[in-house]
């Protein structure tokens, strides 16, 4: 570490090569002396001889390397001065630099944690799902869980497994005391920790012993949940928790990103162990994730699996379409949905051009200042500079503008990545991924960007070592307008730029129209003020339709009674959603095809708390409801399909799926007293269905859930809600309480939002950095044609037309950019097209908006230095060199 | 000046210098002093070369230096050799001789 000191202790060094000098005249003069001379001349002859000091001093420098220190120094207080003066060069390239390496980064490193890598689960890359399509249908997907006697075939009969596990979601109630809350949880086979590879945070994980028949039971909790409902109590492990009537000890909590399947505890489920309790549901489906063998392709798993299929589909002929395939996904896929995913490519090739396209900028704009340079680095080699120091003193200026970029890029980044998880719909991707930003693709952003700023950044120097100095000296800047050669490559980048950002703000402005045509859908009924909740209800106390009816008849009369509500209806379905889907007839009415309606079952006020009015007859009474009447409302759009013009009212219909329910309606046969108008039950994006509404008290199978209208603010009325419902039951807890416009929100709005908002941020990038590729070009190529402009002036040209003259030139390119990308737009919204809704993905109106806002970004982005260059003085300019 | 001084060749002071060192630490003057000593005179080592060429010869390692106290008890720089030093002068000896050998060779015979 000599150097080090060295660079440290600088002055000593000074400090000892004086002395070492001094040392040396003082012997000289010991020896005259000692010669006989006499100490003053023996001092002159010494000193004489020596010489001039400080030329010696200055030699013995330069031997050392702190020296070439110096220089280095020097060549960056040069550098800096040089882009200080330059300051709009200076922050344009590194702000357009900036934005290339940040934004790339930002997403990248969302598309690599949400898609690539989003689980912290052991090799989960070889991780699958398996999937069951149907050949015949369009959406093909037929389903991705299995009945367990056929999730026990792939699991054992397979040959391209080494591990299979399977989860099976139950709502599981808790009861302390008084109170009684819902969980979302999971029964997990054996080995499902094991598989995973995630140690416990506290506590243990499940083990084999826990899956044994007899053992105590036992569960694991979720970091999240514990940590919000537990106040992160870790007395709690070892404790028993009443879970669904049997009394559970917890014990671990699971390291805070496992979470698996998305729920908030895991309950051990052995294998042998008939079907578990039905929570509502016809049968149960599992979920299944396995690992695949090395060397096993994800083809042939497919291959191995299609034979066991094809004998469980003569086993189980209801469960398997008439000809279907088996697909195996990475379980990171299946995560997220398709249509997300495709979203984020599409993003991910945006980005990509972005960084290209910020390059590009920082290419040019170096390029132009190296043209108008050439004048200033020809003068300086006549002095003397040798190309070494030349490429040292741009090697400074190249490294200032590279790190001001990656800097500001790297926190352009750091900010993106915190922005796009904020943002984010939570359902679209792994609960268990956590976005953060990515090292190495933060690197590679910035070396493609800081490479692009050294290798254009040098091109001076290779300019004045190659270039005929005297040529240089005599025209260097004076270019006319029709010079060619480099300007063609910065024209096409021009061109580029447009088209590019013309793409994505035709794009943003595709989402933006779709998402206000979302949220102006009518949707038939009045959402505001609406509660909504489901209830699970325990499965051991409540299976027929007369248990069902002990608690909601009682809970309705005692919600009805409270302050602030107004109406309270129970539901088996959350609006703009129907319900079960049914295959219906009508004496008198024969046809080929089968018909269908969505079939909801409610009780009286249903109508009234979503304020959904009726168009013909009535709807139920308390007593119909009570009784169970086989009575039935239909909506406008049942009634137009299926009776036409004929009155419904009084006309009998048979809904088939209610006769092969669990708990089964006997002889289906329902009596129309009512239509009530159309509101949307397939979700916002899809026509309203046929849809019947009957009384709930009919059979004891189904989902149960309540809907409350409050007079004032809904969510105040949750906890008065919960209270109701205990009192009612202790035992029966509310899930996913809140508002129906908050539902709304969060599955209707989310994903489109996040498109919206990504797009949009996009859009606005690509647009800054076209007028800064615009800007940065005509500036120099209008700075390079003052002289020009002098000559014109002088003569007798008005200003006007030459800001005319170069405007012009501007604007052919940006017409030229408008037609590319218009073309490359229509190509780009067809891969869109199904995130649309509402609005053409060749929509005319936003189509025209965002060419004209490209024509006017790049008409101001000419005009402010054709401007500045018509200002000047005609005699200036001439002058100018 | 009174006698004639021969301008030291080019490379050569380099040389010289690891060869006076070889013998022992010394100090700068002593290394001039020693030079014209032993060249009788003959060679004349200017400041402006020897302290250049000292620096430089210890930034290529090939000199250490440490200060010391001279016999008149005032403190000095005294340079040595190094390993790589020794080295070099032996491979810069044996050049020099291969080269004098070659130009007296040419001097004997082309008469």
């Amino acid at each position: 570490m000599r150097w080090l000191r060295r660079l440290w202790q600088k002055s000593l060094t000074e400090r000892r090569l004086d002395s070492e000098l001094q040392f040396h005249l003082e012997q000289r003069i010991a020896d005259y002396i000692a010669s006989g001379l006499p100490p003053g001349e023996a001092r002159r002859r010494a000193s004489l001889e020596f010489g001039g000091l400080e030329r010696f001093k200055e030699e013995c420098r330069e031997a050392r390397w702190e020296n070439h220190l110096e220089i280095f120094a020097r060549d960056f207080r040069f550098a800096f001065r040089g882009l200080v003066k330059d300051r709009r060069f200076a922050f344009i390239s590194i702000f357009a630099l900036a934005l290339g390496i940040g934004a790339s980064t930002a997403i990248f490193s969302v598309m690599d944690n949400a898609l690539f890598e989003p689980f912290p689960y052991k090799d989960s890359r070889h991780l699958v799902v398996v999937r069951i399509h149907d050949r015949d249908s369009a959406d093909r997907e037929w389903r991705g869980a299995f009945l367990y006697p056929e999730l026990r075939e792939y699991m054992t009969q397979n040959h391209v497994f080494d591990a299979v596990v399977a989860n099976l979601e139950d709502d599981i109630i808790y009861t302390a005391g008084e109170t009684t809350f819902r969980f979302g949880g999971d029964y997990v086979t054996p080995g499902t920790f094991e598989f995973f590879g995630v140690p416990a945070f506290l506590g243990r994980a499940l083990e084999p012993s826990d899956f044994q028949p007899g053992a105590p039971p036992a569960f694991v909790l979720r970091y999240a949940t514990w940590v919000s409902q537990f106040q992160a109590d870790p007395a709690l492990i070892g404790k028993t928790f009443n879970l669904n009537g049997v009394s559970r000890t917890l014990v671990g909590v699971m390291a805070p990103r496992f979470a698996w399947g998305g729920v908030e505890l895991w309950l051990p489920r052995s294998p042998d162990a008939v079907e578990v309790s039905p929570g509502g549901r016809f049968r149960h489906y599992w979920g299944m994730v396995a690992h695949l063998r090395p060397g096993v392709s994800r083809r042939e798993a497919e291959a191995d699996l299609t034979v066991i299929a094809k004998r469980l589909a003569t086993l189980y002929p209801e469960e398997y379409p008439k000809r279907f395939s088996i697909e195996v996904d990475s379980f990171a896929h299946a995560v997220v949905p398709e249509q997300f995913r495709k979203i984020l490519y599409v993003l991910f090739a945006a980005v990509v051009l972005l960084l290209l396209i910020g390059c590009a900028n920082v290419a040019n704009l170096l390029l132009a200042r190296a043209t108008t340079r050439e004048r200033e680095f020809a003068v300086r080699s006549a002095l003397g500079a040798s190309r070494g120091r030349l490429i040292g003193q741009l090697l400074a200026e190249s490294f200032l503008l590279a790190a001001g970029g990656a800097i500001l890029g790297t926190f352009i980044a750091w900010a993106g990545v915190k922005t796009l998880s904020a943002i984010m719909p939570g359902f679209t991707i792994a609960s268990e991924t956590v976005i953060e930003m990515n090292a190495s693709v933060l690197l590679f952003a910035m070396a493609v960007g800081v490479g692009t700023v050294f290798v254009f950044g040098l091109v001076p120097a290779l300019q004045a070592s190659r270039s005929n100095l005297q040529d240089s000296l005599r025209d260097s800047g004076k270019g006319l307008s029709g010079t060619v050669g480099r300007a063609g490559l910065r024209n096409a980048v021009i061109v580029l730029e447009v088209a590019l950002s013309l793409t994505l703000l035709f794009t943003a402005g595709l989402f933006v129209r779709s998402f206000l045509a979302l949220q102006e859908v009518h949707l038939g009924f009045q959402m505001d003020h609406v509660l909504s909740g489901r209830i699970p209800l325990p499965p051991q106390r409540y299976q027929n339709a007369a248990q069902l009816n002990s608690f909601f008849r009682p809970l309705l009369t005692r919600l009805k009674s409270v302050p602030g509500i107004a109406y309270a209806a129970e539901t088996s379905t959350r609006p703009p959603y129907g319900g079960l889907r049914s295959v219906v007839e009508i004496p008198g009415k024969t046809h080929a095809e089968q018909w269908h309606s969505l079939v909801q079952l409610c009780s009286e006020d249903y109508f009234s708390v979503l304020r959904l009015p009726l168009l013909d007859g009535r709807s139920f009474t308390e007593t119909e409801v009570n009784d169970g009447g086989k009575l039935t409302v239909i909506n406008k759009t049942f009634q137009r399909r299926y009776f036409g013009n004929e009155n419904p009212i009084g006309r009998r219909i048979h809904f088939r799926v209610l006769e092969d329910f669990p708990d089964p309606v006997k002889d289906a046969w329902f009596e129309v007293i009512g239509v009530a108008a159309d509101a949307q039950n397939l979700g916002l994006e899809n026509p309203v269905d046929p849809e019947a509404w009957i009384p709930y008290t009919l059979t004891g199978t189904g989902m149960r859930g309540l809907l409350v209208r409050t007079t004032g603010d809904p969510t105040s009325m949750i906890n008065s809600v919960r209270r109701e419902i205990w009192s009612t039951d202790p035992n029966v807890a509310v899930a996913e309480p809140g508002t129906l416009d908050h539902f709304l929100n969060l599955f209707t709005f989310a994903q489109p939002r996040f498109g919206l908002q990504l797009v949009v941020i996009f859009a606005f990038i690509g647009l800054v950095l076209v007028t800064i590729g615009v800007y940065s070009v005509m500036a120099y190529s209008i700075s390079r044609q003052t002289h020009e402009f002098g000559i014109r002036i002088a003569l007798g040209a008005a200003r006007s037309d030459v800001l005319k003259m170069v405007l012009r030139k501007g604007l052919q390119l940006v017409l030229l950019g408008i037609a590319i990308g218009l073309a490359a737009s229509f190509a780009v919204s067809r891969l869109i097209v199904s995130q649309l809704w509402g609005v053409s993905p060749h929509d005319p109106l936003t189509l025209a908006s965002v060419a004209s806002l490209l024509l006017l970004v790049g008409l101001i982005a000419c005009w402010i230095p054709a401007r500045r260059a018509t200002l000047v003085n005609p005699s200036a300019a001439l002058r100018y060199e | 000046m009174a006698q004639e001084k021969v301008e030291l060749l080019k490379g050569t002071l380099d040389m010289l210098i690891l060869k006076v060192v070889a013998a022992g630490p010394i100090h700068g003057y002593a290394i001039s002093q020693r030079i014209q000593q032993i060249s009788k005179d003959f060679f004349q080592v200017p400041q402006g070369s020897l302290y250049p060429a000292l620096h430089r010869l210890e930034e290529q390692d090939w000199l250490e230096a440490q200060w010391k106290d001279t016999s008149t008890g005032r403190e000095a720089k005294f340079y040595a050799l190094t390993r790589k030093g020794r080295k070099q002068l032996e491979t810069e000896v044996s050049n020099w001789e291969r080269l004098s050998d070659a130009v007296a060779l040419i001097l004997r015979t082309a008469e």
